[in-house]
């Protein structure tokens, strides 16, 4: 069963949310929401928690992880 | 040294400029880069023998915006 993982990833704007839309699409085998407003990804993902938190530091912002809802 | 200037798509304020001009700008090689909102474009200023005009754009692909290499 995959898991979905919760990120707090500092975006501003929807240049933001564009740019971590495009970084995760590109990886193909995840499904994601983000949350603007609260600044929240969720990926429901295979992949680890490392390998989904630098993924996302590609765009450039800070990246926390929150923990699986 | 050589300049190029990349397409950027997908920026929409400041602090995007800001993240791409603060993360390609550590890439080795990078001497200055300028980014522009208004003409969605980057103009960069490197080192032949660490980058070159693909390698920059697709370290700006890998940021998440568009970049094409006619800006
Ligand atoms: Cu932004
Ligand atoms: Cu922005």
């Amino acid at each position: 069963m995959t898991q979905k993982h919760g990120f707090e990833v500092a975006m501003t704007c929807e240049g933001c949310s564009g740019a971590v839309t495009r970084i995760l699409n590109k990886l193909g085998d995840v499904t994601f929401d983000i949350d603007l407003a609260n600044k929240m990804v969720w990926i429901e993902s295979e992949r680890d928690v490392e390998f989904l938190t630098e993924t996302l530091k590609k765009c450039g912002k800070e990246v926390k992880y929150i923990g699986t809802k | 040294l050589c300049s190029v200037s990349l397409g950027v798509e997908g920026m929409t304020c400041g602090s995007c400029v800001q993240s791409i001009e603060q993360r390609i700008g550590l890439l080795p090689g990078v001497i200055h880069i300028k980014v522009s909102l208004e003409l969605k474009n980057a103009t960069v200023l490197f080192d032949q023998s660490h980058q070159s005009p693909e390698s920059l754009s697709e370290a700006i692909e890998d940021m998440g915006f568009e970049s094409s290499l006619s800006a």
